[in-house]
């Protein structure tokens, strides 16, 4: 796995073909397959709903992929990744992140790290999504969602951080694990998503997973949620919240950098156009809260988010 | 005939066909038709004149179109026609087999469902009919799938 995932392009390729990406008709109803979230695996745009990626239904195998763009005041995030949606039950997918930590560099201020400088983070997620009950879209006369379990393991190569991370007793590898329950209230158009996620992962594991004392180095249970409005069919509005642990201030406080390794909660406000089928684009505004503040002068990071899915 | 009655079944089914998904599934609200539905749909005259186009459109899909190639349009119309009145609160009755029975031998997937909706939604969009409406109708019209799809 670590070969496949040190060649994500080829990666995709291969996952693609294994499943079949040459299906030749798939038929889920427009945008009911999600968009892809940062990790790879569909939803909305920062946590995944328990709809399963690709335009395949029952039956069928299809595939997916994504190149999304973030920017805020001091961080870029660039994102590309597959998925296979096999008979809407099973989903796998295949995510990369290249994260520009290049603020990153001020560490070197606080103890000789050798942080070099424009140093970026990159991030390799598997996911794997099953659907265990409902269905979120055609079961409109009840109240059952569509539920779905996942894990998303994450594995980050920080370059020249390495030993910031070590500095910070945090491992480089990690998993989560979420439950999803998905809802269409179709006569209202309204979709509503409900996860829960235990992590212990640090900046969604960009820094790392876990902490040494007195951060937290253990698992915690996090919720996220979505909503989001259908305009027309291929038109969708919503938001995002999706909270997070706080691993690391306790560690950075007791090292007297105050909350210079606060993490807060994450936020958006989304538009999704599907223009067909086979395409989809999302556009959000994100509020990342603070990352890192004590080397961006405790400022929050706001930005947008820019995303683009491929799904048969 | 056999295609008529899956397209019945398809469109037709009656409310109370609907089996519990499961026993601690809650109603999401009584069988009764929404308020205003029948209204925005046209009532009679709107309702025929959709199903007269949607029965065209179905019938020439790539897609689903091969189901009813046997199909006779206009008895197929007529009784769609009186059923999504009755079911959006017209002042319609339709008796009918019920769904299960008249797709119990038939070939017919989650796709092929799908399928159907979008023919619908096209020819509601071609009738003027406001996508929330439209979401209302299909709100009701969903959960056949349960008795519709055969291929599971």
């Amino acid at each position: 796995m670590k070969l496949v995932l040190s060649h994500p392009a080829m990666a995709a390729l291969a996952l693609a073909c294994s499943a079949g990406l040459a299906h030749a008709d798939t038929g889920k109803l427009l945008l009911t397959g999600g968009v892809s979230t940062i990790a790879g695996s569909a939803g909305g745009g920062i946590t995944p709903w328990a709809v399963i990626g690709s335009n395949a239904t029952e039956g069928e195998v299809g595939a997916s992929a994504y190149l999304t763009h973030a920017a805020t005041q001091d961080y870029a995030l660039t994102g590309y990744g597959v998925a296979v949606g096999i008979h809407d039950r099973v989903e796998l997918s295949l995510a990369r992140q290249d994260f520009d930590a290049s603020p990153s560099i001020a560490l070197n201020g606080i103890a000789p790290f050798g942080v070099t400088p424009g140093q970026h983070i990159k991030m390799d997620v598997v996911g794997v999504k099953v659907r265990v009950a409902g269905d979120a879209v055609l079961d409109s006369d009840n109240w059952m969602p569509q539920i779905a379990v996942g894990l998303e393991h994450k594995r980050v190569h920080p370059g020249s951080l390495q030993p910031v991370l070590d500095f910070l007793g945090t491992k480089t590898q990690g998993t989560d694990v979420y439950v999803s329950a998905t809802k269409l209230l179709l006569d209202k158009g309204l979709l509503l998503n409900a996860t829960l996620r235990s992590t212990n992962a640090n900046q969604n594991g960009l820094l790392g997973f876990g902490a040494a004392a007195p951060g937290r180095k253990s698992r915690s249970l996090q919720p996220e949620f979505s909503v989001a409005y259908l305009l027309r069919k291929d038109l969708a509005v919503g938001a995002e919240y999706r909270f997070k642990p706080n691993n690391l201030q306790a560690l950075g406080a007791a090292a007297g950098l105050g909350a210079a390794l606060r993490e807060d909660d994450w936020k958006d406000i989304f538009i999704a156009w599907a223009p067909s089928k086979n395409l989809s684009l999302t556009l959000a505004w994100v509020d990342l809260g603070r990352i890192v503040p004590g080397i961006t002068h405790g400022r929050k990071q706001t930005g947008y988010y820019l995303s683009a899915q491929v799904a048969f | 005939m056999k295609s008529t009655l899956i397209t019945l079944g398809l469109v037709c089914s009656s409310l109370p066909a609907l089996p519990a998904l499961a026993q601690n599934t809650a109603p999401m609200s009584t069988t009764t038709a929404p308020a205003g539905l029948y209204q925005a749909l046209g009532e009679t005259v709107g309702i025929t004149r959709l199903m007269d186009d949607f029965v065209n459109r179905l019938m020439a899909d790539p897609r689903i179109g091969s189901h009813f190639k046997d199909a006779k349009p206009q008895p197929l119309k007529d009784s769609l026609t009186r059923q999504i009145c009755q079911l959006s609160g017209g002042p319609c009755q339709y008796t009918g087999p019920d769904m299960k029975t008249v797709h119990g031998e038939m070939d017919i997937t989650k796709a092929n469902f799908h399928a159907l909706v979008e023919v619908l939604q096209a020819a509601m969009d071609a009738q003027g009919i406001a996508f929330s409406q439209q979401n209302r109708l299909l709100a009701l019209l969903a959960p056949m799938q349960r008795d519709v799809i055969t291929v599971r």
